[in-house]
């Protein structure tokens, strides 16, 4: 069984790159987007993430804008 | 998922939230978010879903040796199982849309064999997005994503219309199934780590 054909990988940035990708936009126009178990967000999560746990993901996508960036963890 | 849907500016962060909190790039959690490339046809669906059911089947069989919880290992046998049927409608369904008699068997070893050259097998995969395998965590929230890119091939795959869309969205619905087991789970375990 071969995997790699079946992605395409997203791009990964660092925190330093997400941070300053948020800190030059206007408060709110960049989306951390916490794709975890409510529980583990409970635990901590990024200043402001929504949670939108990876099973929801796809009923849910009209709670997201396409036009912002964002970044998922 | 959030790219085959108009989302264009994704990104991933490199090490999850435990790089943020340390604000180092430790690069433990990076088990990514995937995204499925196009897919052109219901038979090139049917041909890569027969090949991601055995990439999960063989992913859960492999993690069953990894994990310690009997209830985790009962679970992934499950699931693993799960996906022979999934392989064995979609050969079904293949056959039905060619007019074609072919086996699970030779499906996997004439049709879907050589469409899948070439890639990396599950544990360079594994290697590859740094998946903690002591961590029963880590672990189930790598099933979660693989099931999740699963899903949203079928969903995009029926999407195109046309005879397979029934079978495919059914499967879907199975993956959605599987992706709340697991999450479920994860929330049922308080000390899972």
């Amino acid at each position: 069984m071969k995997w790699m054909q079946f992605f395409t990988p997203v791009t990964s940035i660092t925190w330093e790159e997400a941070n300053k990708l948020a800190a030059d936009k206007a408060e709110g126009d960049v989306v951390f987007l916490d794709v975890r178990q409510p529980k583990e967000y409970e635990g901590g999560h990024l200043p402001g993430a929504k949670l939108l746990p990876l099973g929801d993901l796809d009923k849910r996508l009209a709670e997201l804008d396409a036009e912002k960036p964002i970044v998922v963890y | 998922m959030l790219a085959g849907k108009g989302f264009s500016k994704v990104y991933n962060l490199s090490g999850g939230i435990k790089a943020w909190g340390k604000e180092v790039a430790v690069g433990s959690e990076d088990v990514g978010l995937h995204l499925f490339s196009g897919v052109a046809s219901s038979e090139e669906a049917i041909v890569t879903g027969f090949g991601l059911e055995t990439g999960l089947r063989e992913f859960y069989l492999s993690m069953q040796k990894q994990v310690s919880r009997a209830t985790t290992r009962s679970l992934f046998s499950l699931l693993a199982d799960i996906e022979i049927l999934h392989q064995e409608r979609l050969v079904k369904l293949y056959n039905a849309i060619n007019g074609t008699t072919i086996t699970v068997a030779d499906f996997a070893e004439k049709i879907a064999g050589p469409a899948m050259e070439g890639g990396l097998s599950t544990e360079e995969y594994l290697q590859l997005y740094k998946t903690d395998l002591e961590s029963e965590l880590e672990v189930l929230g790598l099933a979660l994503a693989i099931e999740a890119q699963a899903l949203d091939l079928y969903v995009r795959a029926a999407e195109r219309g046309g005879e397979s869309r029934k079978v495919l969205l059914q499967i879907a619905e199975e993956e959605r199934g599987h992706m709340a087991r697991l999450s479920q789970y994860i929330d049922q375990q308080p000390d899972l780590a």
